[in-house]
This record gives structure tokens, sequence and C-alpha cells, in this order.
């Protein structure tokens, strides 16, 4: 077997290098706020709120029908804004019930959902999965280019708020003594993350976007404590891996989202490991 | 939060860097023929003979609706000279971004190096009319799976010789002998078919999905009703308790499915009914000893011919 690459395959590569590396950038700094908050499968939630969004915007002729019409984005986008209210909502009741039950709940609901809705559709309703979850092999510029756009306006607002947002993730209760409104910034925390997450899963599909939002932060725990560290451990193992995968996907001809999937799984369980022989040293 | 321009940066530097290396378009002998499935691939081989180099990207025991792409599958698009779909939508949940990402003008829709394989092929299933929701499941286009019909096979076989010609002026002699050989080569396999299928004309069967329309239709067999009218989504119960109701009523025994079709709901309904699942290939590489077009004929009406004799010593 040939472990060097084909050079042709490398300009094709690109886009979707340029997108893992844009999607790197800011999951992996969600994921740190995710983490924090013990609210792991929010995306997937979120996301699949969005695709239930999308279904049935599909299937409302009026909306375009199209998967990839405006009334279909616009459609999932509301139902994002809806799911992150009702995560917004749902934490600030401190209730016995936590969080994360909410967000299975919602997951496996809307999940269902769109099962029910595609059942009623005509016959091209069988593909709209596909359509509407997507392959990161497949991202074309203009995809990549519209991202980065709306990702760095996403970021930047992050930046500026980093303080407050980071005090909510962490800190929530000491945030509200302070006379915070929790709930307010949970809100634009969930609705900016659901935007991100919409437009990831749109490129990249599920189990990808999953691993970009929770591996990376994880490894970084591994190692660091302050956000500072953590951030940088996150950023520098997410791309590594990005390219490790994407060349695994090429060399041994694997399919590519599943292949950095693995490839995540292999990386972090070496980093677990050196850490413990690391600390075995010590 | 600088981090994402500054990764955008990074990967723009190596896109540029990656463009600088284009493939050379080396026009040697062989065309370079990339088909969706292993059928038009299996067709393709025997028109174009050694002056084509045909590969074929979805494998016959996938389900063609759905293909995961892998990069080696950009990587045959970009360098082809033909691209030969089965069209009707059937690619249409991959092929598109596969050929956008392939960057290869020649063979994009419309494009001389672009072949749509059904369309001078009987198809059938194409509502008329409105479209309403009201129809159910409804393919706008027509059922994708006509080549299941060796006549549209033959038609099939027609339209990579044109193309061919049409992409290779020098080489067309070769292609119109190797379509007559291909031409005859069916047409005696037809004659077996027909011969094994005859004893069996109007007998009635189950199918999972609708991908059997043309084939049923050639043998002279009657589907009476499908597993799942949606794959994927399982059918609503009523529909299972009507389906074995039907069958009971008409005494059917047999339920075809196709390999990538779970065995689950089949077998249940074949106990309910005193009947047998039966996995038929849908495509050329469907099955193990299906390697060619012809084969996999042989293959589909030798089981179900077998089948439909022992199913009627039980009624």
């Amino acid at each position: 077997m040939d472990f060097g690459l084909d050079p042709a395959i490398l300009q094709f590569l690109a886009a979707p290098v340029a997108a893992s590396l844009i999607i790197v950038g800011i999951h992996a700094y969600l994921g740190l706020h995710v983490v924090e908050r013990g609210v792991i499968f929010v995306d997937l939630s979120l996301a699949q709120i969005a695709s239930l969004g999308a279904t049935i915007a599909v299937l409302v002729p009026t909306l375009g029908g199209e998967p990839h019409s405006a009334g279909v984005y616009w459609m999932s986008l509301l139902f994002t804004l809806v799911g992150a209210l009702i995560f917004a909502f749902v934490k600030s009741h401190r209730a016995k019930i936590p969080q994360e039950a909410i967000i299975g709940i919602t997951y496996a609901v809307a999940s269902a959902a769109v099962i029910v809705v595609m059942s009623k559709a005509p016959g091209e309703a069988e593909h709209l999965r596909d359509m509407l979850v997507g392959n990161i092999l497949s991202v074309q510029w203009s995809e990549v280019w519209l991202t980065a756009a709306v990702y760095s306006v996403i970021a930047a607002f992050h930046y500026v708020f980093r303080r407050r947002f980071l005090e909510i993730s962490i800190h929530p209760v000491e945030a509200r003594a302070r006379g915070v409104s929790v709930r307010f910034w949970d809100f634009l925390f969930y609705a900016s993350f659901g935007l991100v997450v919409t437009r990831s899963v749109a490129i990249a599909g599920v189990l990808l976007v999953f691993c970009y939002l929770i591996v990376p932060s994880v490894a970084g725990m591994l190692f660091a404590s302050r956000i500072g560290p953590r951030l940088s451990i996150a950023w520098a193992m997410g791309a590594f891996v990005s390219m490790l995968g994407m060349y695994f996907s090429v060399v041994f001809d694997l399919p590519t989202g599943a292949t950095i999937v693995c490839t995540f799984g292999v990386v972090l369980t070496v980093m677990a490991v050196a850490r413990q022989l690391l600390l075995g040293r010590l | 939060m600088p981090s994402a321009g500054l990764r955008l940066v990074v990967a723009t530097a190596l896109a540029v860097a990656a463009m600088g290396r284009m493939p050379a378009a080396g026009r040697t002998a062989p065309l370079r023929v990339v088909a969706t499935t292993e059928d038009l691939a299996s067709i393709a081989r025997d028109v174009g003979g050694d002056r084509v180099a045909v590969v074929a990207l979805a494998k016959g025991y996938q389900d063609p609706h759905q293909v995961d792409p892998k990069p080696s599958f950009i990587l045959e698009v970009s360098r082809a000279d033909l691209l030969i779909a089965v069209g009707r939508d059937l690619e249409i949940g991959w092929l598109p971004a596969l050929l956008a990402s392939s960057r290869n003008g020649k063979v994009q829709v419309g494009a001389p190096g672009y072949l749509d394989a059904s369309l001078n092929v009987r198809i059938l299933e194409i509502p008329t009319g409105q479209i309403t929701r009201a129809m159910g499941d409804v393919h706008p286009q027509g059922n994708p799976h006509y080549w299941l019909d060796p006549a549209n096979g033959r038609r099939i076989a027609q339209a990579i010789r044109d193309k061919l010609g049409r992409l290779a002026p020098a080489d067309r002699a070769h292609f119109d002998e190797r379509y007559s050989a291909f031409d005859q080569r069916l047409a005696a396999a037809e004659v077996r078919w027909d011969r094994m299928m005859a004893p069996f004309k109007g007998r009635k069967l189950v199918t999972y999905h609708r991908s059997w329309p043309n084939f049923m239709e050639r043998f002279g067999l009657d589907v009476i009703g499908y597993v799942e009218p949606k794959p994927g989504i399982p059918a609503p119960p009523a529909h299972i308790l009507d389906l074995i109701g039907e069958m009971k009523r008409h005494a059917v025994t047999i339920i075809v499915v196709e390999p990538y079709w779970s065995l689950r709901t089949p077998q249940a309904i074949a106990s309910q009914t005193n009947g047998q699942a039966l996995v038929l290939a849908p495509s050329v590489g469907g099955a193990k000893e299906v390697t060619d077009y012809v084969q996999l004929f042989d293959y589909n009406v030798g089981l179900l011919a077998a089948a439909l004799k022992a199913a009627r010593g039980g009624v």
C-alpha cells in the first residue's frame, strides 16, 4: 500500500480541510462551555430540532419544497431558536430533573417527529435525510466562505462578551447572585450555539460535529485546568486529528467523516494513556 | 476569538498550494468511464471492451440511494472522460455534490461526457397529471430501477455505444461490433430466462421496496404489495396487517428483499403467511456470483423460479 498522498487528491481535500479547521476553531471553544455546563448532548438535540424544522419546511410547498431553499433554512433556524429558548428556560428551573434529561428527551422526540413527518411525505422524502446531513468530503468553497463569515461574526460576539459567557457557564449561581440575567445570557448562548451547530451539521454531519465539539475540549481538560491552555490544546488536537483523519481516509480510501470520528477516538485514547503514564512517573 | 480567522488563513494557504498541482490531462487510448452503479459499469465494459477503463462507484450490495462518498470517488470522477448515471433521481443524495467536488467540466450534467442512462429506456410508474401529496409515495420521474428489465439493458447499451462513438469516433466500429455481440448474448439469455419463468406467468408476490417493477413486468409477475413503501421508515402496523391479509387472500408466499434491508420484518410477515423472504440481487455485485449484467438475471431468475416452483407445491 502506498502511504504517500496522490498529489491530485490534495486539491479536492483543500475545501474539506478548510471547512474542518473552521469548524474546529469555533467548536473547540463552544465545547469548553458545553463540557463545563454538563450539557454534552445539547448539540445533537439542537441539530435534531433544526432538522425537524427543515423537514417540515420541505414538506410545506409554500416554503419552497427544495431542501436547499431559503425557506427551509429560515424554518430550521426558527426551530433552533425555539430549542434554545427551551434549554435556557429549563435550566433556570433549579429542579430535581437534570438538564441532560430534558436534552435527551428533546433529542428523542425531535428525531421521532422527523420520521413521523417523513412518513407523510411523497416519495422524495426518503432522500431528505441525506440532503440535510452533510458530508465533509463534498463541501464546496462557497459553503466554506459563507460558514467562515457566519462563524467570524459569532466568534466576535463571543470574544466581546467572553467573560460574561464563561461566568454563566462555569459559575451560574454566583452570576445570578450578582444580578446577571442568567436566563437571557443562556438564551444568547444556546441561540448562537444552535446557529453554529445547524450550519456545521449541514456541512459535516451529526457524528463529526459532535466529535468536534466534545473531544478536543475533553483532550484539553486532560492536560490543563486553566481556560487558555485548555483551549490551545483543544485547537491543536482538533486541527491535528482533522488532518490525520483525512489522511487515513485518503490512504485507506474510507468514508471521510466516519474516519475522522474514529481517529478522534484513537487519539483521545492515546492522550489519556499518555497522561496516566506521565502521572505515574511523577 | 481570533483563531477562526487565523485558521482560515492557514487553510487558504493550503488550498492555494494544492491548486498548483493539477493532474496531467493525458489523452491516452482508453476512455476513462465512471459509472454510478455496477450494472451500468458492466454494460459499459461489454460495449467498450479494451477501449474503455470502467470503474463503478456504488457497490452492488449497497443501496444506490445512499452512498457514502470516499476520496477515491472524487478522484475517479475528476479524471473521467465519461460519467454514466442511472438518473431519475436515484443518485440525488450523493452524486450532485460529488460532481461539484470533482470540478471536472467534461462530465457535469449536460456536458458531452455526462450520460443519463435513463433517457431512452422504458420507465414505469411515471405519475401522470398533477402530482399531489395525497398520491402517497411518488417518484415524479418514475421508478429508477429500470435496469432490471433486459430490454432496458439493451437500450442502455445502445445509449452507451452511441455516447462512446461520439467521444471516440475512431473506435466507433469497435463499439458497434461489441454492442452487437452483447445484444446477441443477451437475446440468447433472454430465451433461456423466458423459458424458465414461463410456467409462473401471472403469479403474485410481495417485494420489500419498489425496486422490481421492470423485472416483474418483464416476466409477467404481479406485485401485490410492499413491506416498507418508504424505505427506512417503518411501515405503520395497519399496513403490515393489510399486507398479511392480502398475502393470505391471494396465497402469496414469496417476499422479495434487497440485500441491504433487514430481513426481520419480511421474515415476521413470512412466518404469518407460511412464506419465505427471498433475497435477490437488485444489481451486479449484489451477490458474490453476480459479476456481470447477464449473470444478474441468471441469478435472480434461477432463485425466483426455484422458489415459485417450491411454493406451487405448497398451495
